[in-house]
């Protein structure tokens, strides 16, 4: 398994690192490698400009300003997003990460003469997992149709490979958040960390050999 | 005379996406519109919440400050209209930080008793442009993020009277007619706004 963790959340320390740390641990425990792209550390620009636009449909240069990315995502057949949820959907610098290296080619193919519609460009990716936290209630969430949640889950989810295999967890009501609510939550991400990773197969596959 | 706050987040001049915005400003100007254009990427706006902004977001005294312009340009208008193209299942980085950095506690809305208030009841006109390179169908199945941010997310801060969204879907086939028809609409509605 080759695991791509994409972390985005401006402060060292959040509760977002917290939950990175954890799902690095469990990636780690199951014997992947592993990528960490930190947006922020990284100071990534989310601004997909004028001149990227220009050779937006020029394969293969399209994808040189953001080269090691689309190296990244092509390495990897797992995909792991940590993020905080604002305005019910992705911070701008993360939603910028999919503006700017899920490119034509790379991730979908645009339609031509044999084909009528987009095509999945991602089929090598088997495995994606959100984990987030929410400012809103799950209840206001729903209300407003849980944007961000969809544009990974359904909306990445659909350029990935047909039989991809998928986790998410979100920790609603943050700001009234609890050691003991952050704590429970942590134990659900592992718990969804160790499906996803098949770690109970690993666990029995070595308690038998 | 009413103000209108255009946001338009498209980068290149010759794009779709600017002929849309072009034809939003005019037909509203002629409707008696007094416009404030912004053009995010002309103005170089900064998408990115920062490490600080983070830290004060929850203080209303203080959250305003690094963007102070923008909110005042918010709190001034009676209607606002987003111009942005869909990318990727969503509106373009520089428009969902506008989102992040502007709509702040304390401006797009208020927390009473633990409870989520709308404060930008002085926008009694909303609407979206967009384009998404996909069908309908496509945008359907993923959800369609972009049309329930803006139609019920910024709606509900808002409360508007009146809300459009006006979307030309599978932009990758559009004939030249088909953008036509919708330059058309776009005329329409606006000078009825």
């Amino acid at each position: 398994m080759r695991a791509l963790v994409i972390y985005c959340h401006p402060k060292e320390g959040s509760f977002n690192a917290g939950i990175r740390d954890l799902v690095l641990e469990k990636l780690y425990e199951s014997g992947a490698e592993v990528r960490l792209t930190d947006l922020y550390k990284r100071d990534f620009n989310p601004i997909l400009p004028e001149c990227e636009l220009d050779i937006y449909l020029d394969c293969p240069k399209n994808q040189q300003p953001v080269e090691a990315d689309v190296a990244d995502l092509r390495w990897a057949d797992t995909l792991v997003f940590v993020y905080p949820t604002w305005w019910y959907g992705l911070p701008a610098m993360l939603k910028g990460w999919l503006d700017r290296v899920l490119l034509p080619d790379v991730a979908f193919l645009m339609p031509d003469a044999e084909n009528s519609d987009i095509r999945r460009g991602l089929t090598h990716i088997t495995r994606l997992a959100a984990f987030t936290t929410c400012g809103a209630s799950w209840g206001l969430t729903q209300m407003m149709g849980a944007p961000g949640k969809r544009t990974i889950m359904r909306g990445v989810r659909s350029i990935c490979s047909t039989r991809c295999r998928t986790a998410f967890a979100a920790h609603y009501l943050m700001d009234s958040s609890t050691e003991a609510s952050r704590g429970a939550h942590l134990q659900k991400v592992a718990a969804k960390m160790d499906r996803f990773v098949d770690q109970g197969r690993e666990n029995l596959r070595t308690a038998q050999a | 005379m009413s103000r209108a706050l255009v946001l338009f987040a498209h980068p290149c001049h010759e794009s779709f996406s600017a002929s849309l915005h072009q034809t939003v400003v005019e037909r509203l100007d002629r409707a008696g519109w007094d416009i404030d254009n912004c053009d995010l990427n002309a103005e170089g706006f900064s998408p990115v919440l920062t490490a600080e902004e983070r830290r004060a977001y929850h203080d209303e005294e203080q959250n305003i400050e690094p963007v102070r312009a923008y909110v005042e340009r918010l709190e001034a208008a009676d209607a606002l209209i987003l111009v942005f193209p869909v990318w990727n299942f969503g509106y373009p980085a520089i428009l969902k930080g506008f989102l992040d950095r502007v709509f702040l506690p304390g401006v797009s809305f208020r927390i009473e008793g633990g409870k989520l208030r709308p404060n930008l009841t002085n926008i009694k006109r909303l609407a979206a442009v967009t384009t998404y390179g996909g069908t309908r169908t496509r945008a359907y199945f993923a959800g369609d993020p972009p049309r329930k941010c803006v139609t019920r997310a910024i709606r509900y801060v808002c409360q508007p009277e009146k809300m459009r969204y006006l979307a030309l879907y599978d932009m990758n086939r559009a004939s030249q007619a088909k953008r036509a028809a919708f330059l058309a609409r776009v005329a329409r509605e606006m000078e009825a706004f």
